[in-house]
C-alpha cells in the first residue's frame, strides 16, 4: 500500500502552510482600517478609555510582537479572546461551526445528487434533446449569482408555497435539516453547474473512446459500459474539480448564511469585521484555510483510491 | 481454405457526409476458413479497420452505415441481425484486438477483473468461477504468475504484456473468430514476434479463426495463411500467401511488396560504405563515454536518498562527417536520450560530447552555437513536430530569418529551393499542416531541418509513423540529400530492416549501453552479441519460407521487460 504513504507524511508538509496562512490572515486583518477599541466603546468613547482597552487586548504592542504572541497562542491551542462577545475565538467557533459544516455537507452532496443524473443524462444523449436542456440550464446555473438565487428560492417555496422556513436554523436534527434545505439547494444549483459542465465532457470523450469500444467490442451491454467503465473514468477528473469548488464554497456560506440567517460561521465572520474584532476575524480565517487544505487533502486520497496510476 | 465459417459479400459502407454520401468500403467480399489466419494489408485509409469494425456493426461513428452486402455467420446475416443478437455475438462469436492496449484496457480496473467480467457476462457464472476461468487465461496468453499478476493494473505491464492481457480479454468469452487490428505495430520487434507467435499458438490450441490487419507484409508472410489488399475500400486481390507475395496481379501490390524494406533490390540500393578518404579527419560527432540519469520523481523523504534511472550508460561512437549512422535499439534502450544528449536539449551526466569540436560540456555556449546553425533534428510525429498555425513557408521563413544564412530579399527563393530539395511542390509554401498527408508533413519537417544548411541531421524514428510507400519515399530522399549535400545524417529507429537500408554503420543499443556496433553489412550478416541476434531474427521477412527465428535467443533479453513491473522504473 506505498501508494497512500503521502497520508502520513503529507500532514508535515502542512505546518509551512499553516504558517503561511496566518502570517497572511494576521496581516490583512491588520490592513483593514479602522480601530476595534473605538468600535468596542462607541464614538464618546474618552482616549484614556481607548487606550486601556488597547493595553487589555495588547493592541498597543508592535505589530511583529503581537503576531508573535498570536503564534504563541496558537501553539497552545488557543486564538485569543473575542473583544465583542468576551469569550474564547476557539469557543466561539466552536458553538458556530455546526450549522456552516452542515451547509456545505448537504449542499456538496445535493450537487452530487443533481450533477451526476444530468451529466450522465446529457452525455448518453450527446446532441439529443436531453443534452441540450441540460446545458441550456446549466449555462443559466453559471448566470445566477447565489445571493440572487437564494431570493428567488425563498420567495418562491417560503413565501408563495410556504414549504420551507424563510430563515434561521432549528432546535431538533430533522428540523435543522428542514431549515438547511434551501440553503443548500443554493448552493447546490451553482456548484451542480460546473460539475454537470466537467462530468459531460469527460463522459462524452470516454463514451467515443477506445476504451469503450473495446468493452463494446466484447459484448459488453450498454449500461455496463457506461457504469463500470466510462462513469469511474470520468469521475477522476471532476473530484480536484469538485475539492477546488468546496475551497471556494466555504468562503461562500458567507453570503448564503447572510441571506438566510444561518448562525453559521460565515454570518459570525461578517459580525466580526464590521466590529473590527481580529481576534475572531483571524480565527475564521484559519479555520476557513484549514478547511480548504483539508478537502484538497481528501480529494487526493479519493483520487488515489480511484486511480492507482496516481501516485502523490 | 478448410470449412468456411464466416462470409462476407457484397459488402458496402456509405459515410453521410455534409457533402453528400461516400463509399468508403465498396463491394467487399471474402471467406474466413476455420483455424485460418487471414492477413487484410492495406494502407491508412484503405478501409481495413472499418471492414473489421464492419462485421460487428461497431461503427466508428453515427454517420457510418452498411448500405448493402451480408456478413453469414452460422447461417445468420449479421448485417440484419437485432441488436441485442450482435451484442451476444460480441466477443462471444468475435473477439477483438486493438492497436494500442493502453487505451484499450480499463486504467481503474485490475486486468484480471477485466478478463473476469466478459466471462461473468457472457456465461452468467458467479465470481468465483469467472475468477479461476481467468486465471486460466492468464497463464494461456503467457503470463508467468497469474495468481499475483491478476491483480495488476495495465500501467504496471510493459507494453508486450498489456496486449497479452488485451488478448486475454478477448478471448474471455472463447470466441471463434479473433479479430487483431495491427496489433503489434506500437511494440518491439522482438515483443512483435512474440505476440505474433501467441497469436499462432492459439490458432493451433483453439482451432481460432484469425483475421489480422497489418501494413506490414512481413508480418503477413510470417503468421498468415491468405492475404487480402486492400485499397481505397476496394479488394484488389486475395488468394494464398505464396501466390499474392510471389505472383502479385495488380500493379499496387507489387508496389507494396518492393517498398517492403527487407526487399533485396531495397538494400542493394544503399550506398556501400566509403572507405574514409582522409583518414585523419576530425569526427564530426565525438561522443566519450557519456552518462544521462534522470532522477526518478517521488518522493525521498522517508524513502532514503534521491534515485536515479541511468538512460545512457557509459557510451562512446565517433562520426566522421558525411557518414549515416544507424542507431537502434527496442523502446528504453536510451536510443532518443543519446540523440538529444548530443544536441544538448537534456543535461549530460558524466562524460563528453564534442560537436565539431566544441565539447558541449565545458564550452556549452559556443558548442551549442555552433549545434544550432550546424545540426537540425526531425522528428517522429510530423503533426506534433510542426506548428498547425504556421503555413509551411512561414515556418521556413522563421528559421531562416533567426538563423540569418540568407539575406532577407532572398527568403521566398531560398524557401523554393528547400521545398524543391524534399520534394515538394512550390505550393506548399501556403498551406498548413493540417491540410497535408503525414508523408507531406514528414518532407516538411525535413525541409525545417535542412533550412539550417546543417551538416548534421538526426533523425529520430521519423519513419515510424508513416505507410511503408511514404516509409520507403522518404528514406530515398534522405539517400538524395545525403549525397547531394553531403549530410552526415544519425538515423534513430526501432525498425531494422529501414536502418540495414540507408546506413553505413549501425549502432545497437540495449539498455543504456551500444552492444554491438560496425558496418550495417556485416552486423546483419553475422551479429556478434546475442541480443542483436534476436532483434534481428524478429524482423518478419517478407518471404514466407524465412520463418520467424524463434524468439529463444532473445528472452534473456524480454525476460525482464516483460514481467510485473514494479512500478520503480
Amino acid at each position: 500500500m506505498h501508494r497512500y504513504k503521502f497520508v502520513l507524511y503529507r500532514p508535515l508538509q502542512f505546518l509551512p502552510v499553516l504558517f503561511g496562512i496566518s502570517l497572511i490572515t494576521f496581516i490583512l486583518v491588520r490592513l483593514i482600517p479602522g480601530d476595534p477599541a473605538r468600535v468596542l466603546l462607541g464614538t464618546r468613547s474618552t482616549p484614556s478609555a481607548i487606550a486601556a482597552i488597547r493595553a487589555q487586548y495588547g493592541l498597543d504592542q508592535p505589530i511583529w510582537l503581537q503576531y508573535f504572541y498570536f503564534l504563541q497562542n496558537l501553539a497552545q491551542g488557543e486564538m485569543g479572546k473575542s473583544i465583542l462577545y468576551k469569550i474564547d475565538v476557539l469557543r466561539l467557533i466552536a458553538t458556530r461551526i455546526e450549522p456552516t459544516l452542515a451547509l456545505v455537507l448537504s449542499a456538496v452532496l445535493l450537487s452530487l445528487v443533481i450533477a451526476v443524473p444530468l451529466a450522465s443524462l446529457a452525455a448518453r444523449s450527446n446532441g439529443g434533446p436531453a443534452d441540450h436542456i441540460v446545458r441550456f440550464v446549466s449555462t443559466f446555473g453559471i448566470g445566477f449569482p447565489p445571493f440572487w438565487l437564494a431570493l428567488m428560492l425563498i420567495i418562491f417555496f417560503s413565501v408563495r408555497l410556504d414549504l420551507f422556513p424563510v430563515s434561521g436554523y432549528g432546535e431538533t436534527v430533522a428540523d435543522k435539516l428542514y431549515h438547511l434545505i434551501l440553503p443548500a439547494l443554493t448552493i447546490a444549483l451553482s456548484l451542480s453547474t460546473v460539475l454537470i459542465r466537467s462530468l459531460r465532457t469527460a463522459m462524452i470523450a470516454e463514451l467515443k473512446g477506445d476504451l469503450a469500444t473495446a468493452a463494446r467490442a466484447r459484448g459488453m451491454p450498454e449500461s455496463i459500459v457506461f457504469w463500470r467503465h466510462v462513469m469511474p473514468n470520468s469521475l477522476v477528473p471532476t473530484i480536484n474539480l469538485l475539492a477546488v469548488n468546496i475551497g471556494w464554497l466555504i468562503g461562500g456560506t458567507v453570503v448564503v448564511e447572510s441571506v438566510f440567517a444561518l448562525p453559521g460561521m460565515g454570518q459570525l465572520l461578517v459580525r466580526a469585521i464590521f466590529s473590527r474584532d481580529y481576534m475572531v476575524v483571524q480565527g475564521v480565517a484559519m479555520v476557513f484555510a484549514c478547511a480548504t487544505v483539508l478537502v484538497n487533502f481528501i480529494a487526493d486520497i479519493v483520487t488515489v483510491a480511484i486511480d492507482p496510476r496516481v501516485k502523490q | 481454405m478448410s470449412e468456411t465459417l464466416l462470409s462476407v459479400r457484397n459488402l458496402s459502407v456509405v459515410f453521410a457526409g455534409e457533402d453528400g454520401p461516400r463509399t468508403l468500403i465498396d463491394d467487399l467480399s471474402f471467406d474466413l476458413g476455420k483455424g485460418e489466419i487471414l492477413g487484410l494489408v492495406g494502407e491508412s485509409g484503405s478501409g481495413k479497420s472499418l471492414t473489421c469494425r464492419s462485421l460487428v456493426r461497431l461503427m466508428p461513428s453515427p454517420n457510418l452505415t452498411i448500405a448493402s452486402g451480408s456478413v453469414m455467420l452460422d447461417g445468420r446475416d449479421l448485417t440484419k441481425a437485432p441488436d441485442s443478437d450482435i451484442r451476444a455475438v460480441r466477443g462471444r462469436d468475435i473477439g477483438m484486438i486493438f492497436q494500442n492496449p493502453t487505451s484499450h484496457l480499463d486504467p481503474l480496473m485490475r486486468i484480471g477483473d477485466q478478463i473476469a467480467e466478459g466471462i461473468r457476462i457472457h456465461r452468467g457464472v458467479d465470481g468465483k468461477a469467472a475468477r479461476a476461468a481467468a486465471l486460466d487465461i492468464l497463464a494461456q496468453v503467457g503470463f508467468p504468475h497469474p495468481a499475483r499478476q491478476y491483480n495488476g493494473y495495465p500501467h504496471e505491464f510493459s507494453g508486450g504484456m498489456r496486449q497479452r492481457a488485451m488478448i486475454g480479454v478477448a478471448l474471455s468469452c472463447d470466441p471463434r473468430i479473433l479479430i487483431a487490428d495491427e496489433p503489434t505495430t506500437a511494440l518491439d520487434v522482438t515483443i512483435q514476434a512474440q505476440i505474433l507467435r501467441l497469436l499462432m499458438d492459439l490458432r493451433e490450441s483453439r482451432g481460432l479463426s484469425v483475421i489480422l490487419i497489418t501494413h506490414d507484409l512481413g508480418i503477413v508472410a510470417q503468421t498468415c495463411d491468405r492475404i487480402a489488399v486492400l485499397r481505397q475500400g476496394r479488394l484488389l486481390e486475395i488468394g494464398d500467401k505464396r501466390d499474392v507475395l510471389g505472383r502479385p496481379q495488380h500493379p499496387y501490390t507489387r508496389n507494396l511488396i518492393a517498398s517492403h524494406p527487407s526487399m533485396p533490390e531495397r538494400q542493394a540500393a544503399f550506398v556501400p560504405a566509403r572507405e574514409p578518404a582522409i583518414p585523419k579527419a576530425r569526427p564530426l560527432v565525438e561522443i566519450d563515454d557519456l552518462h544521462v540519469r534522470f532522477p526518478v520523481t517521488g518522493r525521498s523523504l522517508f524513502s532514503g536518498g534521491p534515485r536515479e534511472f541511468s538512460a545512457v550508460k557509459g557510451v562512446s561512437l565517433q562520426v566522421m562527417p558525411g557518414e549515416t549512422v544507424g542507431i537502434v535499439g527496442e523502446s528504453g534502450s536510451g536510443k532518443s536520450t543519446l540523440a538529444r544528449a548530443l544536441l544538448g536539449l537534456t543535461p549530460i551526466s558524466e562524460g563528453h560530447v564534442a560537436f565539431d569540436g566544441a565539447d558541449i560540456v565545458t564550452e556549452r555556449a559556443k558548442a551549442l552555437r555552433k549545434l544550432r546553425r550546424e545540426a537540425a533534428m526531425v522528428f517522429q510525429d510530423p503533426y506534433n513536430a510542426l506548428n498547425p498555425r504556421l503555413t509551411i513557408g512561414a515556418m521556413l521563413a522563421e528559421v531562416l530569418a533567426v538563423q540569418e544564412s540568407v539575406p532577407k530579399e532572398r527568403i521566398p527563393a531560398r524557401i523554393g529551393e528547400l521545398l524543391d530539395l524534399v520534394g515538394l511542390e512550390r505550393e506548399f509554401a501556403g498551406r498548413k499542416p493540417l491540410s497535408m498527408s503525414g508523408g507531406q508533413c514528414q518532407r516538411a519537417g525535413i525541409a525545417r531541418a535542412l533550412a539550417v544548411n546543417p551538416k548534421l541531421i538526426v533523425a529520430d524514428e521519423c519513419v515510424a509513423a508513416l505507410d511503408v510507400t511514404i516509409q520507403a519515399q522518404i528514406v530515398d530522399l534522405f539517400r538524395d540529400l545525403k549525397q547531394r549535400l553531403n549530410l552526415t545524417l544519425l538515423f534513430i529507429a526501432h525498425d531494422l530492416a529501414i536502418v540495414r537500408n540507408l546506413c553505413e554503420r549501425v549502432v545497437v543499443m540495449y539498455h543504456g549501453e551500444i552492444v554491438e556496433e560496425g558496418p550495417t553489412d556485416k552486423v546483419f550478416a553475422a551479429p556478434r552479441e546475442a541480443y542483436t541476434q534476436a532483434l534481428i531474427g524478429a524482423i518478419p521477412d517478407i518471404d514466407p519460407d524465412r520463418p520467424l527465428l524463434s524468439p529463444r535467443g532473445g528472452d534473456d533479453f524480454v525476460e525482464e521487460t516483460s514481467g510485473l513491473v514494479t512500478g520503480e522504473a
